[in-house]
């Protein structure tokens, strides 16, 4: 019943972020939440962090998006959770595969990232993300994004 | 007030030769074939930062003008760079981005070359000796290599002007951050993007663009001094902007802290933004605390591979770093604020010159080469024309033909 919860929460997580649905996403985010996008660099052999925002950042983050030039159409993220284990603290993590989908307004998609979420959740009570680490195996992303995938 | 008819859309607009450019050059497949010769192969890039290659046998992999490049520092600690490419059937010999090698052995037939591009190891070379193929005569081709404040610039034309009269005076933003500053690069990424090279140029040097990043000139930007930074222009297309003391505000990007000057590179402070730009693909900019290395790569005509290394002080604490990773990535990382808009600018242009709908770019800003004057687009496209034998506004001589 735990890993079904903790499953309902990456995928809503995922469902939120596609629709672009800003506030209901940071709901089901603890107030320490974390989001981080890392990637290895083979060129200079070593990890890198592309993205990093607590709560408060991502808020102001999503605040800005309708200001920024982004390429129009939508995103979807084709997640598939994995393990799923309690940790010590009382925590869940789970660690799903993602591909991130960008369909442009004439209905053309193309594949624009694959990689793995690390979600640390909490359950007890409201499911909360407590944070998500994603870790792209895509390192060119084209012209990239506003958003975290 | 309407619109024009082709006609007047066809038309050179009428401006002088240095103020616009024709769109055929973002499209030539000739054009793009003579530029690779003319000018990516003549002239000085920065193929990597000598942190990215620390000790004997380092390696790195790069690339200009469609030749595959290993860039390696030798057991005497000199760094030299040779064409990727095997003397006997033309493979690829190192594959990988990085890494560290004694000496490079061919995958194909197991020759060997040794840090200092010698052919050391021929399997059975007994059979070349009735050829009278001489193993002392195959070694790897040797490509020009120069390095200077941690920099290391490569150039394909072994005839070329040496580096310090190429660049003339062009790092002189730069000089004492890079000689004082004891510097790595800490990230990295490429992006392959869907524009003419030179499309995605303009986007570096056209400073009135800045009113396409709507959030960062309601927040980070500091209009008054925008408008008054000089604009400096250096021999052979090298730019220089930002100008002494301009500086940039963070403190009003909701969700971001400000910038401590006790996290500034030392010679600057946490505010100091500046940039300069070396004909035709490499660039420096720093943001008081992080510096960028950005240098591109033309692949087609309308396909262009970007790479950018950001790059910190040297020993610092894993805090320190995550610091300095989310400055740097907070503008010019994959998820930034900017750089994502540039790029989307370039490829939303290229299309319109791919296909013909658009003909020509304008570059007629003129604010006496300060704030947001096109000087820098004029000063590159007069080197341009220089290394082509061409105009970019009059690319194939219509003028002449057409009396």
């Amino acid at each position: 019943m735990s890993a079904e919860i903790v499953r309902g929460v990456i995928h809503r997580a995922c469902r939120l972020l596609d629709a672009e649905d800003w506030d209901n996403f940071l709901a089901i985010c603890a107030p320490g939440f974390a989001y981080q996008v890392v990637a290895h660099s083979p060129e200079i052999r070593r990890d890198m962090i592309w993205f990093d925002q607590d709560k408060d950042g991502l808020k102001a983050l999503f605040e800005m998006v309708p200001q920024h030039l982004r390429r129009i159409g939508t995103l979807l993220r084709h997640v598939s959770v994995g393990e799923i284990e309690r940790q010590a603290d009382g925590a869940w993590l789970a660690i799903s595969t993602f591909q991130c989908f960008h369909t442009d307004q004439d209905g053309r998609t193309h594949l624009l990232a694959v990689g793995r979420y690390e979600d640390r959740l909490s359950i007890d009570g409201s499911p909360l993300l407590l944070s998500r680490t994603t870790r792209l195996e895509t390192r060119d992303l084209g012209v990239g994004s506003h958003v975290p995938l | 007030m309407t619109g024009r008819s082709a006609q007047d859309w066809n038309k050179p607009p009428a401006l002088p030769a240095s103020h616009f450019t024709d769109g055929r050059i973002y499209r030539d497949d000739a054009i793009f074939a003579e530029e690779q010769a003319r000018i990516f192969s003549k002239v000085w890039k920065i193929a990597c930062h000598e942190s990215e290659i620390p000790n004997p046998g380092d390696f790195r992999t790069v690339e200009q003008a469609g030749v595959p490049l290993v860039v390696v520092r030798g057991e005497d600690a000199a760094v030299r760079t040779f064409v990727n490419v095997c003397s006997h059937r033309g493979a690829r010999i190192v594959h990988e981005a990085s890494g560290n090698a004694k000496r490079f052995t061919c995958f194909y037939h197991l020759w060997g070359y040794d840090l200092r591009g010698a052919c050391v190891a021929i399997p059975r070379p007994d059979a070349y000796e009735a050829a009278g193929l001489d193993k002392s005569k195959l070694g790897l081709r040797a490509v020009r290599t120069e390095t200077r404040l941690g920099l290391v610039f490569i150039n394909l034309d072994d005839n070329a002007t040496p580096l310090a009269e190429y660049l003339g005076d062009a790092l002189e933003a730069f000089e004492e951050v890079l000689a004082i500053n004891d510097l790595q690069v800490f990230t990295y990424q490429h992006a392959t993007v869907e524009a003419n090279w030179k499309e995605w140029q303009e986007t570096n040097l056209d400073l009135y663009h800045e009113y396409m990043h709507v959030a960062l000139r309601r927040t980070q930007t500091n209009p008054a001094a925008m408008a008054e930074r000089e604009l400096i222009v250096y021999p052979n297309g090298h730019i220089r902007g930002g100008g002494a003391g301009y500086k940039a505000n963070y403190k009003d990007y909701k969700g971001w802290e400000g910038r401590s000057d006790s996290h500034a590179l030392k010679g600057l402070t946490a505010a100091d933004f500046r940039f300069t730009h070396l004909f035709p693909n490499s660039a420096m900019n720093a943001r008081g605390t992080v510096m960028r290395i950005s240098t591109f790569t033309p692949l087609s005509t309308h396909r262009t591979r970007i790479e950018w290394r950001g790059l910190g002080p040297k020993g610092q604490s894993a805090e320190d770093w995550k610091l300095r990773s989310k400055h740097y990535a907070q503008y010019w990382g994959p998820f930034g604020r900017n750089v994502p808009e540039d790029l989307l600018a370039a490829e939303l242009c290229e299309w319109n010159f791919r296909n013909g709908a658009a003909k020509y770019q304008l570059l007629a800003r003129e604010e006496g080469m300060r704030g947001q004057d096109d000087g820098f687009l004029r000063a590159f496209y007069a080197q341009w024309g220089r290394m082509m034998g061409r105009t970019a506004s009059d690319p194939f001589g219509d003028s002449k033909k057409n009396g």
